[in-house]
């Protein structure tokens, strides 16, 4: 028998365990699990497989938060309050289309991405308004410095985009990067500034060139 | 031992007439009685007359006959009767046989020196003969200093400090140089700071003495055992031997990877060569080993943290260098800890059954739970790519 919710909050916070699997619960609403954002300590929460369509801005409180999986929800939209999670690393926000068929946009506004060390962020939906995901500058005005410098991986599969923003560029560290089953006609040249690439996904798009800078990536 | 001889030759004048010698005695062939009268007193006085005449006579006689059987000493040719002799001690020369030896010229002012039996004009007599004065490299002609192996003129022998003539007041060696007796003493007190040549005795001037057998020396005393150059204050000792630097060098001291220099001292052995202890050092940090660990990728060493950094894999999840056993998937490493399903994060291990996702693993739950068609759609890329490996293999490349 697997545990109440309750009795998982709980035990976290007892036997002071960092890492809460609360996935596939049916949780449609963070606020109903008591005593969650209590939970100070945790560095990993996941919540993927659950009904999930917003993010309370209480989950501020969890400022210990490396891992924040939200996996196969329906998120619409997430709070500002997700940028002063200090040390959030990965943050995986992959949902679906709904099974109504219409689309999920979700638009994320004024995330900043602040001091952060990004490491991970996946996004397996159609996301508009992504850009300020890492760009940073969306709601902070020019001289907000984006710390996704720092951003590992990144999975843009399965969405709808159409172009890449050049600002890709910016993400220098960028290793791995999914862009399979997009709409892309065309990749920004800037792709050739990403000399730590190690995996580049652009399979199911709609490419017929590809730019001649990604010759300078061939040592990788 | 030759000898100057100043001689005036005496030249027999060419018309010389021979006095007619009139023989008193012979004239007179009739004797009358008248003349009988004469005593015998004068008779004998007269008898010596003609005696001493008659001597001249033949000697005069023997002189020209001697003269007419004369040769020269030289070429042994007669002379002519009228011709000019050259008469030296004795010895008798045709004019142009009494000539210099060595360029065959006449003896100006008739001078001429001569040595082992032949004869030389002043000139090429102290071309040959003469000694040179070490100073001046002229000639010297009367008074000769030797000293120091050399000649000199008296003027030209000083002290090689104060320039003092030496000749009567004497001279002291001191560092190869003729010293007057005080410039002597003064170098000597001067001198006492610094170390004297066990071979030669002088104060050893440059530097570094060549220390052999724990005694001073002038390197240039000696000669490399092996390739026979003359030594320079580099030079080293060697089971009894020296030899210079390079010779020593080559054999068999080690010499440190990184300086070049030999290894003098506690070696370090590692990566098929030597090193000072202080010289094998990490090549990221620099920092010496000193005895700890390190770690070799492509000739170089590491310490351990940067070997970690530079080669370590890196986990896909913590980011850091995986210490202890790794887990190898998808391209990627994970900790055995880090190892989980990228969409719920229950841990993993290789024996579990996951998918691939974006090059992820995903566990079999989470991929069960997804929607058909996103499923579907994966299942279409890995045939896409499978088919594609398939058709990779069949075709051969055109190039």
């Amino acid at each position: 028998m697997s545990k109440s919710l309750k009795k998982l909050v709980e035990e976290s916070r007892e036997k002071n365990q960092p890492e809460v699997d609360m996935s596939d619960r049916g949780i449609s609403n963070m606020l109903d699990v008591n005593g969650l954002f209590t939970l100070s300590h945790i560095t990993q929460l996941v919540l993927s497989h659950n009904k999930l369509t917003t993010v309370p801005p209480n989950i501020a409180e969890l400022k210990n938060l490396e891992v924040l999986n939200f996996f196969n929800n329906q998120i619409e939209e997430l709070p500002t309050q997700i940028s002063s999670l200090q040390k959030l690393k990965h943050l995986n926000l992959g949902n679906f289309v709904s099974a109504g068929g219409s689309v999920v946009k979700i638009t994320v506004l004024g995330l900043n991405c602040g001091a952060r060390a990004w490491c991970q962020l996946t996004v397996y939906s159609w996301v508009a308004g992504l850009w300020d995901v890492w760009n940073g500058s969306g709601r902070d005005g020019p001289g907000a410095r984006s710390s996704t410098a720092t951003l590992r991986a990144l999975y843009l599969s399965d969405n709808d985009f159409e172009i890449l923003p050049p600002d890709i560029g910016k993400l220098t560290k960028l290793q791995i990067l999914s862009l399979r089953d997009n709409d892309l006609i065309s990749l920004p040249k800037e792709i050739g500034e990403l000399t730590q690439l190690k995996e580049l996904h652009i399979q199911g798009n709609r490419l017929t060139v590809l730019p001649p800078e990604l010759g300078k990536l061939a040592d990788g | 031992m030759a000898f100057p001889g100043r001689v005036h030759p005496s030249v027999i004048p060419e018309n010389e007439e021979v006095p007619q010698m009139a023989l008193n005695g012979v004239h007179q062939t009739n004797g009358n009685e008248d003349e009988r009268a004469v005593s015998k007193l004068q008779r004998r006085q007269s008898d010596v007359k003609v005696y001493k005449e008659f001597c001249d006579f033949y000697a005069k006689f023997n002189m020209a006959n001697a003269l007419a059987n004369a040769t020269c000493e030289r070429c042994r040719g007669g002379f002519a009767p009228a011709e000019k002799i050259v008469n030296s001690n004795g010895e008798l020369y045709h004019e142009q046989c009494f000539v210099c030896a060595q360029c065959f010229q006449q003896f100006p002012e008739g001078l001429f020196y001569e040595f082992e039996g032949r004869k030389y004009c002043e000139h090429d007599f102290q071309m040959l003969f003469a000694p040179c004065c070490h100073q001046c490299g002229e000639f010297i002609i009367g008074r000769v200093i030797k000293a120091m192996n050399n000649s000199w003129h008296p003027e030209c022998f000083r002290c090689d400090l104060c320039q003092e003539v030496l000749a009567d007041i004497g001279f002291v060696k001191n560092a190869g140089r003729h010293l007057c007796r005080p410039c002597h003493n003064r170098e000597k007190a001067r001198g006492l700071g610094k170390y004297i040549c066990q071979k030669c005795h002088a104060i050893i001037d440059e530097q570094q003495p060549l220390i052999f057998k724990n005694d001073p020396y002038h390197p240039d005393h000696f000669n490399c055992a092996n390739c026979g150059k003359e030594l320079t204050a580099d030079a080293r000792e060697l089971k009894g031997e020296l030899y210079c630097l390079p010779c020593h060098d080559k054999m068999g001291v080690p010499i440190c990877g990184a300086c070049r220099r030999p290894i003098e001292g506690r070696v370090v052995n590692a990566m098929g060569k030597q090193w000072h202890v202080e010289h094998f050092v990490c090549a990221k940090c620099e920092k010496p080993f000193l005895g700890h660990r390190h770690y070799e990728r492509k000739g170089l060493a590491y310490c351990e943290t940067h070997y970690n950094q530079l080669f370590g894999d890196v986990c896909f999840h913590c980011n850091r260098v995986i210490e202890g056993d790794v887990v190898s998937a998808l391209n990627k490493a994970w900790c055995v800890n880090c190892f989980a399903c990228s969409t719920c994060n229950t841990k993993l291990t290789l024996k579990d059954k996951f998918v691939e996702i974006d090059l992820k693993p995903v566990c079999k739950h989470c991929y069960e739970k997804m929607p058909e068609e996103f499923k579907r759609r994966l299942a279409k890329r890995e045939r896409e790519a499978k088919d594609k490996d398939k058709q990779k293999k069949k075709k051969p490349v055109c190039l």
